[in-house]
């Protein structure tokens, strides 16, 4: 980044474009209305106190409580009197980004796996053509799709989602026949006087399920956490209520990434941000932080949250009966999805997911699509 | 500071409001370029109560606002008075009055009922518009305010576009249960609101409850432990004053466990939150004690 400083222009107002410049290259949203409202608060007097000045400008230019830790680092190197003191720090962060970009390739750790070692074919996914295939992809458990197979899969993936999305709506209208509306059958009578010929209804504004995701992307969830976040984020761009977060050591929140057009450019953005993919598991430790800072905001009477896990815990087993206790409590309905459930003769052995079953509603299998559809009787009775 | 700023902040304090300078200087701001004003933190740290001191020291009306999920058109900005427009047209019946004219008059003024968003930007006087937990309604209102917050117009397909007599002042508030979009943050000043300092809260307790000093500050480093625990619901401002209230009352001149535990009630409202600090009120009571 060039390092810009306010003497490097001739007039306050240019100072100003200069300051606008480096908050834009800086990833701060500023249009040409902010650069000159800069202008008029520095007229108004806010000139001539730095302190003012910086929250004037402040209050201008951040839209959110997570721009301010940018906006100090330009503003400071910008306007400070003397040597560009921080300037090393912005430098820093715009490097950092930079590399953690690289680690994209954690991500599609699942499936370069399944590339690099040859396995046995599995009866299940034996390539036969045509419908069956399509039937039996469906059955397949992710950990033992062949990387053949995924495009055929993406589509599979696609129009099942609509499919279930189509279904969830058309349940919700059908439900909801309405009262009559007085106001609106008089309005629409105006004409024909004094008799009521068409009668308006009164549809019950129908309430949103809010879907809250938290997905395991630890190591032991390697094979399928994939498959899952590209499930997830097929439901966002079909759902609009959904708020979803990563978690092995720590949690992460990537609703705003989700909003991406591209799946890849999704899958870039959250490798940039999570920096514990594939690492250990300390499940109740980050459900614990998910109630602390966002499950007051998040969660209310009418969310469902779903946990993506294997259960297989390094922590302590009554942290994770706290918390998964704690998230009862504010949401609807809790759900776990384990991709493990699908093995035959799997019980919940694990200390952490037997601790956390007694507060889940419903424990259920994701290791195929066919278990993952299910989602739609969920939403559904929710 | 300047001194534009300090006489704001003093202004306020007549007016019974503990401001700090960051805010004052974003509420002298938001009135000098007339720019909305989007005012984001956790609840009960006094974001409405911006409004309503901002509508005092102007000495406009305060219109509120508040936002709930699927609000819309009819309660927001206006609706037509159907009732009244059918007793119209059946007592008009007997006089000859044209077609035109009859819809040219029950679609008029008299039949509008305006309601938050119209009637401040149609009054007489300038207004504060008070537009709370925005987060609360829907993404599609949100499109909505956006014409009316960049233009302050309003289009009515009846009457045509209504544009603001004055322009008035706007706040928003909002508790981020979700993410506002873009577009509509782009058209406001923004401020996070925290949880106040020790000194503001203590300020703010004694200038709306008074009493005893010591007790006052023994309380207030209670409630900023309290907001250090990890509890279900956090304690706002409003429930420390709450609390002092009841102490007062009680003719209360130390903190002790007893009092404290029959009057937990006023600061935690969940009885696990309840039950967790009365365990360990007397660690709490000494570590809080200056």
């Amino acid at each position: 980044m060039e390092l810009s400083h306010f003497t490097h222009h001739q007039s306050m107002r240019a100072s100003m474009v200069g300051f606008s410049e480096m908050c834009r290259q800086n990833g701060l949203s500023i249009g040409l209305s902010h650069t000159q409202e800069g202008v008029k608060t520095a007229q108004l007097g806010f000139i001539r106190d730095p302190q003012s000045f910086y929250y004037g400008l402040k209050s201008l230019f951040c839209k959110d409580l997570e721009e301010e830790v940018i906006f100090d680092h330009c503003f400071k190197v910008y306007w400070k009197k003397r040597k560009h003191k921080y300037a090393h720090k912005i430098q820093q962060q715009g490097k950092s980004n930079v590399t953690k970009n690289t680690k994209a390739s954690l991500v599609m750790m699942g499936l370069k796996d399944d590339k690099n070692k040859e396995k046995p074919p599995l009866e299940e996914a034996k390539s036969v053509s045509g419908v069956s295939h399509v039937d039996q992809l469906k059955h397949t458990d992710f950990s033992k799709i062949k990387t053949v197979d995924l495009d055929q899969l993406d589509d599979l993936i696609e129009k099942l989602l609509k499919q279930l999305n189509t279904r969830l709506k058309r349940r919700l209208t059908h439900a909801n026949k309405g009262k009559i509306d007085i106001r609106k059958s008089i309005r629409k009578n105006i004409s024909s006087r004094d008799e009521i010929i068409n009668l308006s209804y009164q549809k019950r504004k129908i309430q949103k399920t809010k879907l809250v995701i938290l997905l395991d992307v630890s190591g032991s969830m390697d094979k399928y956490s994939f498959f899952l976040l590209k499930f997830v984020w097929s439901l966002k761009s079909h759902l609009k209520n959904i708020e979803a977060f990563i978690f092995s050591t720590h949690l992460i929140r990537i609703t705003d990434l989700l909003k991406e057009d591209e799946l890849t450019e999704s899958m870039m953005q959250m490798s940039a941000r999570a920096t514990n993919w594939s690492g250990g598991t300390k499940i109740g430790d980050c459900l614990g932080s998910f109630n602390d800072q966002f499950a007051k905001q998040v969660l209310n009477g009418r969310s469902v949250t779903i946990i993506l896990s294997d259960g297989l815990d390094d922590g302590d087993p009554q942290v994770m009966f706290d918390e998964v206790h704690k998230i009862k409590l504010r949401t609807r309905k809790l759900v776990w999805l384990n991709p493990l459930k699908g093995m035959k003769g799997y019980e919940p052995l694990a200390k952490g997911m037997k601790a956390a079953l007694p507060a889940v509603d419903d424990f259920r299998s994701a290791h195929n699509l066919d278990s993952l559809m299910e989602l739609e009787n969920i939403l559904s009775h929710a | 500071m300047i001194p534009e700023v300090k006489e704001l902040i003093d202004r306020f304090d007549q007016l019974d409001y503990v401001v700090e300078e960051e805010l004052a200087t974003v509420l002298f701001l938001m009135l000098k370029l007339k720019k909305p004003l989007l005012l984001e933190g956790p609840p009960g740290v006094g974001k409405t109560e911006a409004a309503n001191i901002i509508s005092h020291y102007q000495d406009h009306e305060l219109i509120r606002l508040q936002c709930y999920e699927g609000l819309d058109v009819s309660t927001s900005v206006y609706e037509w008075n159907y009732q009244k427009q059918l007793l119209h047209i059946k007592l008009s019946e007997k006089e000859k009055i044209s077609a035109e004219e009859q819809e040219k008059f029950i679609f008029s003024d008299e039949f509008l009922l305006k309601r938050p968003l119209l009637k401040a930007i149609t009054s007489d006087k300038p207004a504060v518009l008070l537009i709370d937990e925005i987060d609360r309604a829907d993404e599609e209102f949100e499109a909505f305010l956006l014409e009316l917050l960049s233009d302050f117009q309003i289009s009515i397909p009846e009457l045509g576009t209504i544009k603001a007599k004055h322009k008035p002042v706007v706040i928003l508030t909002s508790n981020r249960t979700r993410d506002l979009s873009d577009a509509l943050k782009r058209r406001c000043l923004y401020h996070w609101v925290d949880f106040p300092t020790f000194d503001k809260e203590l300020a703010i307790v004694e200038k709306h409850v008074g009493g005893e000093v010591e007790i006052l500050q023994h309380l207030v480093r209670f409630v900023e432990y309290l907001r250090g625990q990890h509890l279900q619901k956090t304690p706002g401002i409003a429930e420390t004053i709450d609390w002092a209230r009841a102490l007062i009352t009680l003719n209360a001149t130390t903190l002790s466990p007893e009092l404290i535990e029959s009057t937990l009630g006023c600061v935690l409202k969940s009885q696990k939150d309840i039950n967790e600090i009365k365990h360990s009120l007397t660690s709490i009571l000494e570590k809080t004690s200056a």
